[in-house]
């Protein structure tokens, strides 16, 4: 990590590497291509193929039981696709674990349960920084020396970016200390010490009070200014028409709208699934 | 002292001392990773048995009373550094055969049945480590140097307790170097939660895997120094009930902290185990034993009923104050940070 990192937001690594890609002529940073999934005889996901532009917040909206968040799965690696093919940069990523798809950097927040609860907030941040010396059980066991430096260059970004959210004061505090809102910030602050090049946001407003959904709202809009990709999987349609653009709409598995929202809210069969759903 | 008194006081010293090392053996596991290791005995067995065969030498030695394999009479300490290789080598068959694939519960069950395979395979064989009667007439290590063995000098057993708690020492450290850098907190990150600390690049099957080789080399090496301080070695000495004593220290004391676990250890197998033996009998010859797992039942219920974190919880970990370079405050304010090149 040779390359200067903004303090709180996305390092410099990271935009260059989307630079690149579309000064290659890769407009989108991920790509699905007819993926099905079935769990017993029930198809959660069913030939979804949709692409994520760079710098684009996509948003992934539809009733209950769309199988929206079966897509974020396997997007992320938690679930293998029984058919079809995922491609993030260029690269063929459909049989790969989350642990190759985060060192990629595709990271993920999660609907429920996401947290570390018995890590305090700045310890969450620092696990998620890519390649530390001091993760390695020789460098463990030889000491410090190996790895003070870089641990302490993370602490100092770490902070920075709990300036940002303005949760400096909880760095202390263990996640199970903190309100549902802040855990949702502190897993968005945690993906973005991953040096995402894609975010995938499940549900982050999920049982947040207004006042910090403003917040992590504002946080998206930001990020994205930044230059980070995000797919927002979310019901509250208010917050997808503010912050993403494309909106792809599934409903029983199936993709049936892609536009902004102000199409695909006038499309018949998007009414249809929310009445229906 | 009279030497009856040392007699008993280094044997718990020793006790202790063996039990607090793979108690850490088996905290790093549970405490620190969640691999709920319930066939943690095992270890200790390969371990004492691995120690008996290098120090025994040929079983034609003794007058061939006892059947093993590979008998050979290495100095002090190759068979404790082979036992401690032996160790790692079995928890790394273990992660790889139970960790890649199984979660949870069933990880701790299949554990658990290793363990009871082993212990009934060593049992029935009498060729392999002379059956369910045990290895005996283990050579005590150092004795030409210190002129003497544990039942004729109370000077080697001072010795040995030395030893013993040199290798508490060294154990310590490298319980505290690997939970104390950036390793231990991905460790507990796989312990709170493994699809979190996954979707963020940590490789949750490696470090189940690495505890298991690591904490697996601790309790072999426990299962070393104790079978040469003891002298035998059966089936009988690593019953699964074994590896609870270990869970109640660890319980007691305070998961996750290896302070905290070194008192349980104290207290569980040193002072309710070994204790006992300060204290005059009463009762019939069975009373004693039985109250002493009931109490450890006890413990272990009561603890995780009313202080579930131990006597000595696991720390929180804070970090100091840091400038940035050039001496520059922290702010909300976007900046640009140099940050150091990455050793990989």
């Amino acid at each position: 990590m040779s390359a200067d990192t903004v303090a709180g937001g996305m390092p410099e690594t990271s935009r260059s590497h989307m630079a690149v890609a579309t000064e290659e002529g890769t407009s989108c940073i991920l790509e699905t291509r007819g993926v099905r999934k079935s769990f017993g005889g029930v198809v959660a996901v069913e030939d979804v193929s949709i692409t994520v532009p760079a710098g684009h917040i996509v948003g992934l909206i539809g009733p209950n039981g769309a199988g929206k968040s079966t897509l974020l799965s396997i997007l992320a690696g938690a679930q293998v696709p029984d058919a079809g093919s995922i491609w993030f940069l260029g690269e063929e990523i459909s049989r790969q674990n989350p642990v190759k798809r985060a060192r990629k950097g595709l990271t993920r927040t999660f609907q429920l349960s996401g947290d570390l609860p018995r890590l305090t907030v700045l310890e969450n941040l620092l696990l998620a920084a890519p390649d530390q010396s001091g993760e390695h059980l020789w460098a463990a066991l030889v000491g410090k020396r190996l790895w003070k430096r870089q641990e302490e260059a993370l602490v100092i970004r770490a902070r920075a970016l709990l300036n940002r959210f303005d949760m400096r004061k909880h760095e202390d505090a263990y996640v199970n200390e903190l309100s549902g809102g802040q855990r949702r910030l502190v897993e968005i602050m945690r993906s973005l010490m991953a040096n995402p090049r894609l975010l995938l946001l499940d549900e982050p407003f999920a049982g947040v009070n207004p006042s910090l959904s403003r917040r992590i709202e504002s946080h998206l809009i930001d990020l994205r200014a930044d230059g980070l990709t995000m797919v927002l999987v979310e019901h509250e349609l208010g917050v997808v028409e503010r912050c993403c653009d494309p909106v792809v709409v599934m409903a029983m598995g199936h993709v049936i709208a892609e536009g902004t929202m102000g199409d695909v809210r006038t499309r018949g069969e998007v009414l249809d699934a929310y009445l229906a759903g | 002292m009279s030497n009856s008194d040392i007699y008993l006081l280094t044997t718990l010293l020793v006790y202790t001392g063996v039990a607090m090392i793979a108690s850490w053996g088996l905290d790093l596991q549970i405490g620190e990773t969640n691999v709920l290791n319930f066939g943690f005995i095992l270890f200790e067995a390969i371990g004492a048995y691995v120690t008996a065969i290098l120090s025994l030498g040929p079983d034609t030695a003794n007058g061939g009373v006892q059947q093993y394999v590979f008998g050979a009479a290495l100095p002090f300490p190759v068979p404790w550094l082979v036992a401690t290789a032996a160790g790692a080598v079995l928890g790394l068959f273990m992660g790889l055969l139970t960790l890649r694939r199984l979660r949870g519960d069933y990880e701790a069950v299949v554990m658990l049945v290793m363990a009871l395979v082993a212990f009934y395979a060593v049992s029935a064989d009498t060729s392999l480590l002379n059956g369910s009667e045990g290895l005996s007439l283990i050579p005590a290590p150092f004795q030409g140097l210190v002129g003497g063995g544990p039942n004729t000098s109370m000077t080697y057993r001072w010795v040995y307790v030395a030893v013993v708690a040199f290798v508490c020492l060294l154990a310590f450290f490298v319980v505290r170097r690997i939970t104390s850098a950036p390793l231990g907190r991905a460790l507990r990150a796989v312990r709170e939660n493994d699809a979190v600390a996954m979707s963020l690049g940590k490789d949750a099957v490696r470090l189940r895997i690495l505890v298991q080789v690591v904490g697996g080399a601790l309790g072999a090496l426990a299962g070393a120094m104790l079978v040469q301080w003891v002298g035998a070695w059966a089936p009988g000495s690593w019953t699964y009930p074994e590896t609870f004593t270990l869970f109640a220290a660890i319980i007691v004391g305070g998961r996750a902290n290896a302070s905290g676990v070194a008192l349980g250890a104290i207290i569980v197998p040193g002072i309710i185990l070994e204790g006992v033996i300060f204290l005059p009998s009463i009762g019939p010859s069975y009373l004693t034993p039985a109250l002493q797992w009931v109490l450890i039942g006890v413990l272990i219920i009561g603890f995780m009923w009313f202080r579930p974190q131990g006597i000595i919880p696991e720390r929180r970990r804070r970090f100091p104050a840091l400038a940035l370079p050039g001496g520059v405050e922290q702010s909300g304010a976007i900046q640009l940070v140099d940050v150091e090149p990455r050793r990989s």
